[in-house]
């Protein structure tokens, strides 16, 4: 389920709510990519950098950067650590990449990001954030970007929630039953059909999924088994059936237009400039032995 | 004088006219020579892919689709605004867009491509490949002598003048008319069709400078910037009719993407109520002025499912001229629901435009779904299917007994009875 969650690239929203958190997730997430050799940027607002680093590995911590905004957003006791623009001024610089390679950015969360900046200007540099750089170069290469985003969907009203639902490429939706989580995920690639599948699955303390009874719901229309179908082909008062000697006696009757080969050639093939052609071909038993005009004498 | 008139008539042309002025020596009446070129004179014009309406004269161009053509009577006005409401998922109407764009392409107009998401060149290089005509195949070297050919004769008994049809899917008449054409979703269009269009880009981000400070969003920059890039064009290339030297004239297609949505720098979708809800209004007005006085055509896609507001749907609806909309069925309960299992959506055309005209051209068939084929788009009216299950359509005899029993003694002594008669 990770794979494909992180294969499309674009933006990944996941949502989640009260109940079903979806921290987890993304922490897994985080550490798939990692240890699949890339590179994560992170930017923290949410929860302290030492509680999201909780439960990584070494490895993973080393390849994760940083960006902690918890500690101080509005950027008040002015060390100088602090990032100049704010959380918007970081995302903006995670847009110019240098090197191609894929990228993952984790938005923790973007719930956070939509209740301190205008709607609009998160979206669009969501966008630029997402669009793959092409560099120039050896192979031209694609360079594959993942922005994860950890909405929280309560918190958000049906405009702006539909406004980066419509960006994502990958939506997913944390829910569950009686203590089991599931997720269901939305695909949409840009230029094909969306396909729906649901998973139940749960997170290990080391972050690495645990997928239960795989049941990849697709949504397909299917028919109702209950009705039976009638086959309109029985009970018929004629015969749709042919048997092996009735064909061959079909094959050979002659039909009524049947032209000779000539007469198709010509027909088919209307020669330019030619004048028009008389192809008389007698019938077989039209033989008439009193033939009237005999005695016309001409 | 009658025989005069019919020989008029027959011959249609000026000559007879004032031959017939000339003998009579009475009547003032002349008819305008033909012009020489220099002024186009009030002829209807003739540019390719274009033609004038059955109904009214008007001039029409194809929006890329045939059969949406009929159904909005003929075809999209020159001086129109296609409005497309966007399905739920954004699957379907980038097609439309597409269409339209690749039918500008194949007629050699002149294409305008907005978009805030999407790079215009990348939209350019995904249009869809035109089906080719059963003539072009012919030109393109069938031998008609050859000796083999006949062995292709014993393929059909019985229809064998139809060898010689292409074998295509059902696509449509085979002798297509140069108006509307049809498309291939699943090929690309040839390079070389591109290379000899024209097309100007429009691109959001690129034009927009993206330095920008948080505390002043400028939310009509897109707007202005896109209507000043519009009016540009159509000034400097003449399609309102300021460059007299121009001697071919030409349609200049516009194409807008995804209006409206936040990427434009609207919040339209994001709030309900939004003081900046007039600029897509006063945008949409200012567009629909400049394309009536030039010869162009707008599509416009917009996401008014996100719409928040639906006085501002209302307000869109009503500035623009024909609008369709796109309902698919991804998602929603209607894609298990067996009456719709033939189709992936419903369309819906919500309005047609009155120009220069008391009555429109509504179609009478206002249940339409469409299906995206493996190659094609079709648009089809909405049919039950047959129902084939055992209980269909003939209610038991117990139904018909208490049915009967509700008629009451007037009705008469046979439904009351054992035996029911079946009508």
């Amino acid at each position: 389920m990770l794979e494909s969650l992180l294969a499309l690239g674009g933006l990944v929203l996941l949502r989640d709510s009260v109940e079903w958190e979806g921290r987890g997730l993304l922490k897994a997430l985080i550490k798939k990519s990692a240890l699949c050799g890339e590179q994560v940027h992170v930017l923290g607002c949410e929860v302290s950098e030492e509680e999201f680093r909780e439960g990584f590995g070494a490895d993973v911590n080393n390849r994760l950067v940083y960006h902690d905004i918890f500690r101080d957003p509005l950027n008040w006791s002015k060390t100088g650590k602090a990032f100049p623009g704010g959380p918007l001024g970081i995302l903006r610089a995670m847009c110019r990449r240098t090197g191609p390679g894929p990228v993952t950015v984790a938005l923790d969360s973007l719930s956070w990001l939509l209740l301190r900046l205008p709607c609009i200007t998160l979206c669009q540099t969501l966008h630029a954030l997402s669009q793959p750089n092409i560099y120039p170069g050896d192979n031209s290469q694609v360079e594959q970007v993942r922005v994860l985003g950890l909405l929280h969907e309560e918190l958000h009203g049906p405009g702006p929630m539909g406004a980066l639902r419509s960006l994502a490429h990958t939506e997913v939706t944390l829910s569950g039953k009686m203590g089991q989580a599931s997720a269901s995920i939305l695909y949409r690639r840009p230029q094909q059909h969306a396909t729906l599948q649901t998973w139940w699955f749960s997170i290990l303390p080391d972050f690495s999924l645990d997928l239960h009874k795989e049941s990849p719901l697709q949504s397909q229309p299917h028919l109702d088994p209950q009705t039976t179908q009638v086959d309109p082909t029985a009970h018929l008062t004629f015969n749709l059936h042919l048997s092996k000697k009735e064909r061959e006696a079909r094959d050979s009757l002659t039909l009524p237009f049947q032209f000779s080969s000539e007469k198709q050639q010509a027909l088919l093939y209307p020669v330019p400039g030619q004048k028009s052609h008389i192809f008389y071909e007698p019938d077989a038993y039209d033989v008439d032995q009193e033939d009237p005009d005999d005695d016309l004498d001409i | 004088m009658a025989a005069a008139a019919t020989c008029g008539t027959g011959f249609g042309s000026s000559g007879s006219v004032a031959a017939v002025a000339g003998r009579s020596g009475i009547t003032s009446f002349q008819r305008r020579g033909k012009a020489g070129g220099t002024d186009g004179g009030p002829r209807l014009l003739s540019i390719a892919g274009t033609r004038p309406s059955l109904r009214n004269g008007q001039l029409l161009v194809s929006t890329g689709l045939p059969a949406l053509d009929q159904l909005l009577g003929g075809g999209l006005a020159v001086g129109t605004v296609l409005l497309i409401e966007e399905d739920k998922f954004n699957i379907y109407s980038p097609l439309l867009f597409k269409y339209f764009l690749a039918e500008g392409v194949v007629n050699g107009h002149t294409l305008l491509i907005a978009s805030a998401k999407e790079n215009p060149a990348n939209i350019l290089q995904e249009l869809p490949a035109p089906l080719l005509d059963y003539n072009c195949k012919k030109e393109l070297g069938e031998d008609v002598h050859n000796p083999r050919t006949p062995e292709s004769d014993d393929n059909m008994k019985i229809a064998w003048r139809y060898q010689l049809l292409p074998k295509m899917e059902q696509v449509g008449p085979v002798s297509s008319s140069r108006f509307g054409h049809y498309y291939d979703t699943s090929k690309k269009i040839p390079q070389k069709l591109l290379d000899i269009s024209k097309c100007h880009e429009f691109f959001l981000p690129e034009k927009v400078s993206s330095t920008l400070a948080v505390e002043s969003c400028p939310l009509s920059h897109g707007y202005t910037k896109l209507l000043q890039f519009v009016q540009n064009i159509i000034y400097t290339e003449g399609f309102d009719g300021s460059n007299p030297q121009k001697k071919q004239k030409n349609i200049l297609r516009i194409g807008i993407q995804n209006l409206g949505s936040p990427l434009w720098g609207d919040d339209i979708c994001c709030t309900e109520d939004c003081d900046s809800s007039h600029r897509l209004t006063r945008f949409l007005y200012i567009l629909r002025g400049l394309l009536r006085t030039s010869l162009s055509a707008c599509i416009i896609t917009m996401p008014t499912h996100l719409i928040q507001n639906k006085a501002i749907t209302t307000r869109v609806r009503n500035l623009s001229d024909i609008v369709v909309g796109l309902e698919s069925f991804i998602g929603s309960e209607r894609e298990t629901n067996p009456l719709f299992k033939d189709f992936h959506g419903l369309i819906h055309i919500r309005q047609i435009p009155r120009l220069n005209n008391l009555t429109c051209d509504e179609s009478d068939v206002k249940d339409l779904a469409f299906k995206l084929k493996r190659k094609l788009f079709t648009i089809e009216r909405l049919h039950l299917p047959p129902d084939l299950s055992d209980t269909v359509s003939r209610s038991s005899k117990q139904d018909l007994a208490e049915s009967a029993k509700l008629l009451g003694p007037g009705c008469g002594m046979m439904a009351g009875g054992e035996k029911h008669l079946d009508f």
